[in-house]
């Protein structure tokens, strides 16, 4: 065989083979994860995929969503043109339409909805991915609308919340240093390759690692200690464990006499969290409480590491979280190297060192100027301390009641309609207004419902800016030219502001500019950052002190650390609103709802992430899909199979008083007995369906996706 | 024998990323009936709350006395003798599934053809100085591709390091 036909069967780059290497990031799980991309390119044409060995995240490799990149490119369900409605909603109907037809449709129709009904009728929703949503958020200020909404309204924001109410500023776990990781219900290894990277070096280095999570996963089997907790009862073992913490005399009194507010209550609050009720609470046997508390308090400096949703995703999941990072403060780990340390967000929520004027880009127009939020009246404390958006897990109810005023028009960029719980409730909702449009890369079964759908290309066709937490910044060019008629999400944005008459000085500047505008006190640039495909280090990197509230103080009511929440003081005890971190089982249990859990013994949990999926985003791949061949189903514990008859693969349906769906058994000791762990999002067994739509955080309005109650049955 | 491909199980989560990066690399699209060359498998021991979990990732392991080499009535399979690899001829092979009775690990899988198809250490690749698909894309780096001296050298020194970090503590505990 002669040597180029070998080369090209590598697929080997070089003049020989005429591939070339070119740098892009992946976007299809987001944020802090772009995995830096080298794609083989030949002819215009993917024909493989690789990680940059220069990108000090992924460090040259991937996972296996991004590992399939180039099918997820090449998709054959791309959205080719944009597309016109043609039959009822959901048919999937259409009918190909130019660019030129769909934007000016898209901008007479909302222009009329904002004189007939006001600028807030029309609501903009950003699923993922998220390199756009600064520019979408200033979009739908300029236009007067303060209905920006995200998927944050069911991922990270509750999380930050908790660490708001508690500190003022959120403070992540300062990897690199920490000697005693507490994770706190999280598993890298399916969600984020390079904390889990950080995890193994940690452990190479000697660190301590404490891992609290209801499941098995990789993470849970590196740990020194697992707490394997019932699902929702997290609360309860962080006051159980702030009881060993204070009674044993393990805190911090420099840091709690001089920086917190509430402490003597919260003392006096813990003391009925002995251990040993503790372990009745959660599960967790009393002498692992003890221990964990032990080793957390002891090991300086110790880390907590949150995760963005499964402790969130109950119906007390901000005040399990409070009581969570209560102990941050408790052992004096509140910005300090090793601890969890505060850095500003520079883009997208990410700390990247530099300072940037994302949040004047952004907030263009003060929310004062503009009507209240979606969810202003029911989620009060959102409104306190998220300041970036809306409460989507409201939308719903306001498009039905129409109150405190109709809401028309939607337009999602990639808008997902199985995110809400009750999410055929949501569909129905969607289906009531006006118009309704989705941006998105794939002919999905949100889009099937829309009145126009525009084609939005993947990462590797467009430009973007992204910065990560060791101080890195990329912004990227197109590897390859947008297939069929795809445009950027962030074209559309900048073409929509142009239609809609805006007259928005920074959109008629253009993409490129408005980059400029956000990174100019960084004293970085689009021009520079060209110069550097794959990406740069940022040329001077904040060098951040530690204890900044020594001179700044904390940005709470108080100025100090808060045990008890001046915000949530306000709203007078009411449930669900203690100023404590007051500790309430989640609203569907055993312990809150003991009839119903005569009916529905099992807990039904449902989210959790699987290495090859995030949400939805590679189910339609072959490569993905391949590692996975057996779903939708249902992990369920084989001691409570084997009790109720169930083998693997068996159908079972699983029920709530809501609803039921038929899925496959999958027998693993993942789960615990009693548990039902459901991966969401499929359109042959929608989980969502089984919780009502007010199945929700008053605090937060997340959903409880994490603790229901359920029964299964073989089919 | 030179470098080979080494799974440490102690890091495999079982993610998949070397399934998938070996499909990209070498063009396998299942839904075409074509068999990966690498799987995953997942192995459970005892019970809540003492259960484990163990992933591995398997493929072809380029074995030394090769019982599918020498199994081949068609000369098919061969071992490249500067790699190591083993890799097979598609013309040669007639599908008479030899190998697989030979193969002790139950590697060799058939295409539609039913023609016999295997990792060949991305052969191409490794002659040119890269490591094979699979292990370049390894998130936790359980995959490596070594010597195997080297690999020794690798597990003693974090042996060695896991014994620095018990005197390290047991010192500042006192």
């Amino acid at each position: 065989m002669k040597d180029v036909e070998k080369l090209l069967r590598g697929k080997i780059p070089g003049p020989d083979t005429g591939i070339e290497i070119r740098k892009s990031i992946c976007t299809i799980c987001d944020p802090t994860t772009q995995c830096g991309l080298d794609l083989y390119v030949k002819d215009g044409k993917i024909i493989k995929v690789e990680g940059s060995t220069e990108h000090p995240y992924s460090v040259g490799t991937l996972c296996a969503k991004g590992a399939a990149s180039r099918q997820y490119v090449y998709s054959e369900d791309r959205l080719k043109t944009p597309l016109k409605r043609t039959g009822a909603r959901g048919s999937g109907k259409f009918e190909p339409i130019s660019w030129d037809e769909a934007l000016d449709a898209i901008a007479a129709k909302f222009n009329e909805i904002k004189k007939q009904n006001g600028p807030e009728s029309v609501a903009f929703f950003s699923g993922y991915t998220k390199y756009f949503r600064p520019y979408l958020k200033r979009l739908a200020h300029s236009f007067s609308s303060p209905n920006y909404l995200t998927e944050s309204s069911t991922c990270h924001q509750a999380m930050a919340m908790a660490q708001k109410l508690t500190f003022g500023l959120p403070g992540g776990p300062d990897l690199k240093n920490t000697q005693c990781l507490l994770v706190w219900s999280a598993n890298p290894f399916y969600s984020n390759p390079g904390n889990a990277r950080a995890i193994l070096k940690g452990k190479e280095r000697g660190m301590t690692l404490i891992v609290v999570d209801p499941r098995q996963t990789p993470t849970t089997a590196l740990a020194d200690l697992h707490l394997q907790v019932r699902p929702g009862s997290d609360g309860a073992l962080a006051l159980a464990m702030a009881n060993v913490i204070i009674n044993e005399n393990l805190y911090d009194h420099d840091f709690v006499s001089s920086h917190t507010y509430g402490f003597e209550e919260y003392r006096q609050y813990v003391q009925q969290f002995t251990p040993e009720r503790g372990e009745e609470m959660t599960g967790v046997p009393a002498d692992k409480i003890t221990r964990a508390a032990r080793m957390y308090a002891s090991v300086k400096p110790a880390a907590i590491m949150p995760s963005a949703s499964p402790v969130v995703h109950h119906t007390n999941g901000v005040q399990n979280y409070r009581a969570v990072f209560a102990l941050v403060g408790l052992t004096g780990n509140y910005d300090i190297p090793g601890g969890n340390f505060v850095v500003p967000p520079s883009f997208i929520h990410i700390p990247g060192l530099i300072p940037t004027r994302e949040h004047e880009f952004i907030q263009c127009k003060p929310w004062s100027e503009m009507a209240p939020r979606i969810g202003a009246d029911r989620f009060p404390v959102w409104l306190d301390v998220v300041d970036e958006e809306a409460q989507a897990m409201h939308l719903p109810f306001q498009i039905r009641s129409g109150k405190p005023y109709p809401i028309k028009a939607l337009i999602g960029f990639g808008m997902n309609y199985r995110m809400w719980p009750d999410s055929n409730g949501l569909l129905e909702a969607v289906k009531k207004l006006d118009f309704f449009v989705n941006v998105d890369i794939f002919m999905t079964d949100t889009c099937k419902h829309a009145d126009i759908v525009l084609p939005a290309c993947t990462s590797v066709e467009r430009s973007e800016l992204r910065c990560y937490p060791m101080g890195y910044i990329i912004f990227t060019q197109p590897a390859i030219s947008p297939l069929y008629d795809s445009r950027s999400d962030v074209e559309i944005i900048y073409e929509l502001a142009s239609r809609l008459g805006l007259k928005d000085p920074l959109f008629e500047a253009g993409y490129e500019a408005g980059v400029d505008w956000i990174l100019e006190p960084s004293g970085l640039s689009v021009a520079e950052l060209k110069k550097y495909p794959g990406g740069m280090f940022v040329p001077n990197p904040m060098k951040l002190p530690e204890k900044k509230y020594l001179k700044n103080g904390f940005k709470t009511p108080s100025g100090k650390m808060e045990f008890k929440s001046k915000v949530l003081e306000k709203y007078g005890e009411k449930p669900g609103f203690e100023a404590l971190p007051v500790y309430t089982p989640p609203k569907h249990s055993r312990e809150s709802t003991p009839e119903l859990a005569q009916e529905f013994p099992f807990i039904l949990n449902t989210g959790s992430r699987l290495p090859m999926y995030v949400h939805t985003r590679t189910f339609r791949l072959s490569w993905t899909n391949s590692l996975r061949p057996n779903h939708p189903a249902a992990d369920i514990n084989p001691t409570d199979a084997a009790r109720l008859g169930m083998k693997q693969d068996d159908a079972i349906r699983i029920s709530t008083p809501k609803g039921a769906i038929v899925v496959k058994a999958n027998l693993t000791q993942m789960v615990q007995p009693g548990v039902i762990h459901m991966y969401h999002g499929h359109s042959d067994a929608d989980v969502n369906v089984l919780f009502e739509g007010d199945y929700l955080d008053p605090l937060s309005g997340y959903p409880g996706f994490k603790s229901a109650l359920c029964k299964i049955e073989k089919v | 024998m030179d470098k080979t491909i080494y799974l440490d199980l102690e890091l495999c989560v079982g993610c998949g990323a070397c399934v998938v990066a070996c499909m990209d690399q070498n063009d396998i699209y299942p839904e075409k009936g074509q068999p990966a060359f690498r799987r995953i498998y997942k192995v459970e021991g005892g019970e809540f709350p003492d259960a484990s979990i163990q992933h591995l990732s398997a493929g072809c392991v380029h074995c030394e006395d090769s019982p599918c080499v020498i199994g081949c009535p068609t000369g098919a399979a061969t071992r490249d003798d500067r790699t190591g690899a083993i890799v097979v001829n598609k013309t040669l092979c007639i599908g008479c599934h030899s190998c697989a009775l030979a193969c002790p690990f139950g590697v060799p899988r058939y295409d539609r053809d039913d023609k016999m198809q295997k990792c060949n250490l991305c052969i191409e690749r490794v002659e040119v100085g890269l490591e094979p698909a699979c292990v370049r894309v390894c998130p936790v780096r359980a995959l490596k591709f070594e010597s195997p001296n080297k690999l020794q050298e690798l597990k003693e020194s974090k042996f060695i390091g896991n014994i620095v970090n018990a005197v390290h503590r047991a010192a500042t505990r006192k």
